[in-house]
């Protein structure tokens, strides 16, 4: 999986249900870069996130994840502040499909979040499909990534894959 | 085995002919539709994608709504680009900022069939399920994708089975009825799953009222939500889209569904619902959230800013004067929604009770303008989504109603059931 094999990071642990508004509110839409928006990122439910995440840094979450817009933004904003990885218990669809297309690794792991607590350092290693809590030494198993996602990420996301089919 | 709308829909739009759920089908797409997201996010994907001409210039709808007209310089540019892409690309079909939402506009331009395979780059997408099409909500990289090629792929949805017969009591609507539904399925009940709506109820809908229904199947994460064709279709079609054929498609009678919901409104009356902050699945008989103070209420969006909706809040407010604590923002579904209710004098009779009405936008429902909430403020609405700060500061709260339950709540100030006036 190329830069996908494993990374470490710290959790940035969320609840359920966490819907795109969430994510980025409608009202930071219309900015047009990516950069100027990402300051916005998950200010309701973590005001602190924006300014105190740090490259591949991961986001734990309950059940849900991503609901409500279809917004690409949402798995933008975050892919643009350098979050390695969203792990989950699910994914509303559309976020899933998104997280890939724009080359963000989203991962299923059931019982992620009674296992793992805020700022816990995280080792997540795609290729196994595991997330280990470094700081409690608990190993997870998660699914694994199905094969068509699986060709998406391992392009580049969707564009990517777009272009190489292409030629 | 036999197949669901979704399966048969799918089914049709791929080269086989045949779609089962599980699989994942390569699709052609009937119609895309494309708002803003066309200026901010698609056009710098196909610049990406290394783009040169769409697919099939009659085939893209692109609406300029959810910023009607530019709130900001931002939104400006974006329509800008949406104007001069259309031009560039002869796009046939265009609305400007001038027309009304997106999930209402389409329809009335007669650009959805039975049958048909829509998608929007907007999540309300599942409104064309009314229809009797399979609609479904992507976002930018697909939706660039499709612009160049015309086909995407979808994993086929397995379906739930959604049945509904009896009639509606007074004052009770069909927002009510999907408040119900979804509140009994949960936020991710119909996450990746076609919710598929029968029943006497749904067969003898409006046209308006199904849409309803179909927009907010999403908020239990539905992939589509589609509904057999009925005589307000085949009417509608008629009217909007005379050229066009019909060819409905039906499920087949041994289809399989993972799920089935019934309701009985005749032996288990439906009562106005209303969701509570912060989640659309939050719904409660509105006696249970009668007395909640407010400062705004909003009749208006996709989802509930349609004829049927003007006509009964003017029919309940009647030029009584609206609770003087309170304000009150219409904002008609499109266009063509606002002149009729000019031409039947809702506007005015709304407008003597002290209503706001504002052209037609997206504006207040995704906190963008023309109506956005202030910090601690608290909105009675007729939208479909209350996630935290969805209509403006995070510290505001929506409660999601009825145009009925919003029109009897403005008169008191407080929530209150239509019905108990």
């Amino acid at each position: 999986m190329g830069a996908f094999e494993k990374i470490v990071g710290r959790a940035w642990v969320l609840g359920d249900n966490i819907d795109t508004d969430q994510i980025i509110q409608g009202r930071y839409l219309t900015l047009l870069s990516y950069e100027e928006m990402a300051k916005h990122a998950l200010k309701i439910p973590r005001p602190d996130f924006a300014s105190g995440v740090k490259k591949n840094d991961v986001i734990v979450a309950g059940r849900n994840f991503g609901s409500g817009s279809s917004r690409e933004e949402a798995p933008q904003v975050l892919k643009e502040l350098g979050v390695g990885c969203i792990v989950a218990e699910s994914f509303s669809r559309i976020f899933y499909r998104n997280g890939f297309n724009v080359g963000l690794p989203l991962m299923l792991v059931p019982g992620v979040s009674s296992n793992v607590e805020d700022g816990n350092l995280l080792t997540i290693d795609f290729t196994k499909g595991t997330l280990t809590n470094n700081d409690s030494g608990k190993m997870l198993q998660g699914e694994p990534l199905p094969s068509f996602m699986r060709e998406i990420l391992e392009s580049g996301g969707a564009v990517s894959r777009y272009k190489k089919l292409k030629k | 085995m036999g197949a669901t709308l979704a399966e048969k829909i799918l089914g049709s739009h791929t080269e086989k002919g045949k779609a089962t759920a599980g699989e994942i089908v390569e699709t052609s797409v009937d119609l895309l539709m494309v708002h803003e997201v066309l200026g901010s996010r698609i056009l710098p994907v196909l610049d990406e994608m290394g783009f040169d001409k769409v697919w099939d210039p009659d085939r893209i709808l692109v609406v300029n709504d959810h910023w009607a007209p530019a709130s900001d310089v931002n939104s400006s540019e974006i329509h800008r680009r949406n104007r001069q892409f259309v031009k560039e690309q002869n796009i046939t079909h265009f609305c400007d900022v001038d027309c009304g939402i997106c999930h209402q506009v389409l329809p009335e331009m007669g650009l959805v069939s039975p049958g048909d395979l829509i998608v929007g780059s907007d999540s309300h997408s599942t409104t064309y399920g009314a229809f009797n099409a399979f609609s479904t909500g992507l976002a930018a990289t697909d939706s660039a994708l499709i612009i160049s090629t015309g086909s995407i792929w979808f994993r086929v949805p397995e379906s739930i089975y959604v049945k509904i017969d009896g009639k509606f009591a007074e004052y009770v609507m069909s927002k009510d009825l999907i408040l119900k539904i979804i509140a009994d399925l949960g936020p991710d009940g119909a996450n990746y799953q076609s919710l598929e709506f029968h029943g006497s109820t749904i067969d003898s809908m409006l046209v308006g009222e199904r849409m309803t229904v179909c927009n907010m199947a999403v908020e239990a994460g539905a992939k589509s939500a589609p509904m057999n064709c009925n005589k307000h279709v085949e009417k509608w079609m008629k009217e909007h889209a005379p050229s066009r054929s019909l060819s409905p498609v039906e499920p087949d009678p041994d289809a399989e569904y993972v799920e089935t919901f019934e309701y009985n409104l005749d032996k288990d009356p439906l009562e106005p619902m209303v969701a509570v902050p912060d989640n659309p699945t939050n719904g409660v008989p509105a006696s249970e959230a009668a007395g909640t103070k407010f400062d705004q209420a909003f009749i208006g969006s996709c989802t509930n800013g349609r004829i049927q909706d003007l006509e009964i809040a003017a029919k309940i407010l009647g030029g009584q004067k609206i609770h003087k604590d309170i304000r009150l923002i219409i904002t008609p579904a499109s266009k063509t929604t606002y002149m009729q209710a000019l031409e039947r004098g809702h506007i005015k009779t709304l407008m003597q009770s002290g209503a706001i009405i504002t052209n037609s936008t997206c504006g207040a429902c995704v906190g963008g303008h023309l109506g956005v909430l202030g910090a601690g403020e608290v909105c009675v609405s007729s939208t479909n989504r209350n996630f935290p700060g969805r209509m403006g500061h995070r510290d505001s709260k929506v409660y999601l109603a009825s145009p009925a339950t919003v029109a009897a709540s403005a008169l008191r100030g407080e929530i209150t059931d239509p019905r108990r006036l």
